[in-house]
């Protein structure tokens, strides 16, 4: 069985290869081909050099000139692009097509509005009753539809870019396109993105493992689950018996609950952001805005339910009188401390994951560059080394998956534990002295 | 940095989505795994110190029975010699008795020969004086004046009884 497994894996891994191989060979050979291209496609992504022509939109010029640059290659970009939120879901091989996705909004000074992802798709504008929308550029144009150049004659990032945008004051031509306008900034953007809904799949995959587990342990009292259950049971005991007990003792039935949730939760997410296609492949726990929201969360639970000795070793604690009064040193540096504590929390979760998506997206992309700079037999050779080293990567980031959630849940409950101190020398000292 | 932007959507329904499973979880899943959990536990630490106890047990229960084992091995060995030494004693008893019953056995015999004997020498003096009666009173009624027809007339009868028996 085992020796099957590894002859399959290889054969896997090989073809992977080739696909790759041949894949990279594809963009080279465009790259060969664009310099005949690039001149016909240019004029009309500077529409300013025939001044009296109306321009056309920025968004379909510079989606224009992304695809007439298809086959060069804009590493950061990708590298972004992939790590970043998107409206729709990728799917594999098409570069067109997405799993559309709601999207709610809210413009300024009007209603909400809900729309499905794939009226935008390809920085397209959708009419929804009047209010234009769209994915916002990527450099910011200003009236004329020039790019705005800074200092050094480079194009000045949209702060909105790849955000949708309203259009305000564009005017629809007899063909069904829209012409001139401006992008205004929504008001509110709850969009169901990529990232979301990712993140509602992990919520729903967790709710539902518990849930069984739970309702096996209410009809089987005293009895081990197996398989899946059992997989999550020691998952729980793991942390509940390793982690939670030994550190909160006596408080650990009051917090467990939140941080084995917060646990299986960041687990499910990291592991879910590993798998390349649909149900995976977003980068949740490898946001910041994630990490944020479960470290306030810590942050809460910690300092809500604190006693009165934590406060006291925060406003007065037991150093020295001068370092507490009449400048309080030690308040500033404690209080700091209560901040830094999550904020330690969502920078290590988020960084380590977006770099083990970043070291799997560059080890990809040196395919591609090397066939671009080298040609197609090069980048055949690299692919299969760049995959062998993406999987190897990957299979770290299955680790670090685990660490980086046992981690976070080892520190939420420490901190926890330090926020329920109680006198426990005074009582300790009592039955000596009786 | 891009990476760096808070996005508000994002965090809004991380919280929303956050919130609603730790709820859900709080008030459906945990208490019912925690509690499973923690009686199982409970319960193996039950069995391991019953298990632990009941070996104690039995290894008392086997230490007792082998000692009484022994004991009995001893006893019956005991028993055993007892009944050995019983059963020569019998034995020697039972000789013992026996000889003295043979002893007493061979007195009587003894007695009763003596006594036959003694009658038979009675017997026997009754007899011969009889027959010297006898003979007296023949050699008295014959004319014994004569001491040498005496004699032979004695002899003469002695040689008759002799010859009767």
């Amino acid at each position: 069985m085992k020796k099957l497994r590894f002859i399959l894996s290889l054969v896997l891994t090989v073809t992977m290869g080739a696909m790759a191989a041949r894949a990279a060979a594809a963009p080279a050979d465009a790259s060969h081909s664009i310099p005949a291209a690039k001149p016909d496609v240019r004029p009309v992504a500077r529409p300013a050099a025939e001044d009296q022509e109306p321009v056309a939109d920025a968004k379909v010029a510079e989606m224009k000139e992304k695809e007439a640059e298809h086959g060069k290659l804009n590493i950061k970009e990708t590298i972004f692009e992939h790590l970043g939120d998107a409206y729709g879901w990728e799917v594999p091989l098409n570069h067109h097509k997405r799993i559309p996705l709601p999207i709610i909004v809210k413009v300024k000074d009007g209603g909400w509005h809900c729309f499905m992802s794939s009226r935008i798709e390809n920085g397209r504008i959708y009419d929804d009753n009047g209010v234009l929308f769209r994915v916002a550029t990527d450099n910011l144009y200003d009236e004329n539809n020039r790019k705005v150049l800074d200092d050094e004659g480079k194009a000045v990032e949209n702060p909105c870019k790849g955000k949708l945008v309203q259009i305000v004051g564009a005017h629809q031509m007899p063909d069904g396109t829209w012409e001139g306008g401006h992008e205004v900034k929504l008001a509110v953007d709850i969009s169901i993105t990529k990232n979301v809904c990712a993140l509602f799949i992990a919520c729903l995959i967790v709710i539902l493992l518990c849930l069984r587990l739970a309702a096996w342990h209410k009809k089987n009292p005293f009895k081990a689950p197996r398989k899946m259950r059992g997989a999550m049971e020691s998952l729980i005991v793991f942390i509940y018996d390793g982690v939670v007990k030994p550190t909160l003792k006596e408080k650990a039935p009051r917090f467990a609950p939140y941080l084995l949730t917060v646990f299986l939760f960041i687990f499910f997410m990291n592991l879910l952001g590993l798998i390349v296609v649909f149900p995976g492949g977003a980068n949740v726990t490898g946001n910041i805005a994630v990490t944020l929201v479960l470290a306030i969360c810590t942050f809460f639970m910690t300092n809500v339910f604190a006693t009165k000795v934590y406060w006291k070793e925060i406003l007065w604690p037991d150093v020295p009188i001068w370092l507490k009064f009449p400048l309080p040193i030690m308040q500033v540096i404690e209080i700091f401390g209560i901040f830094t504590k999550p904020a330690a929390l969502t920078v290590r979760l988020f960084a380590n994951m977006m770099g083990g998506h970043m070291i799997v997206l560059i080890l990809m992309l040196i395919i591609f560059i090397f066939a671009e700079k080298m040609g197609a037999a090069v980048a055949g050779g690299s692919a299969v080394i760049s995959i062998l080293f993406s999987v190897f990567m990957l299979m770290i980031d299955v680790l670090v998956s685990f660490i980086q959630a046992y981690v976070f849940t080892m520190l939420s409950t420490i901190f926890i534990g330090l926020a329920q101190a109680r006198h426990e020398e005074h009582h300790k000292e009592e039955p000596a002295k009786a | 940095m891009d990476l760096f932007k808070i996005d508000f959507g994002l965090t809004f329904w991380m919280l929303v989505a956050f919130l609603i499973t730790l709820f859900i979880l709080w008030k459906f899943a945990w208490p019912a795994i925690l509690k499973g959990v923690d009686k199982r536990a409970d319960l193996i630490d039950k069995g391991v110190e019953y298990a632990q106890d009941a070996k104690k047990q039995l290894d008392n229960a086997q230490e007792e029975s082998k000692k009484y084992i022994a004991e009995a091995r001893h006893q019956q060995a005991e028993i055993i010699a007892d009944a050995n030494r019983m059963k020569t004693q019998i034995i020697e008893q039972a000789r013992d008795e026996a000889k003295v019953a043979a002893r007493k056995e061979m007195d009587n015999a003894k007695l009763s020969i003596e006594q036959s004997r003694k009658e038979a020498e009675q017997n026997l003096r009754d007899q011969v004086s009889q027959v010297a009666l006898d003979i007296a009173g023949r050699v008295t009624r014959g004319q014994l004046k004569d001491p040498v027809a005496q004699k032979k007339l004695v002899n003469q009868y002695l040689d008759e009884i002799e010859t009767k028996n």
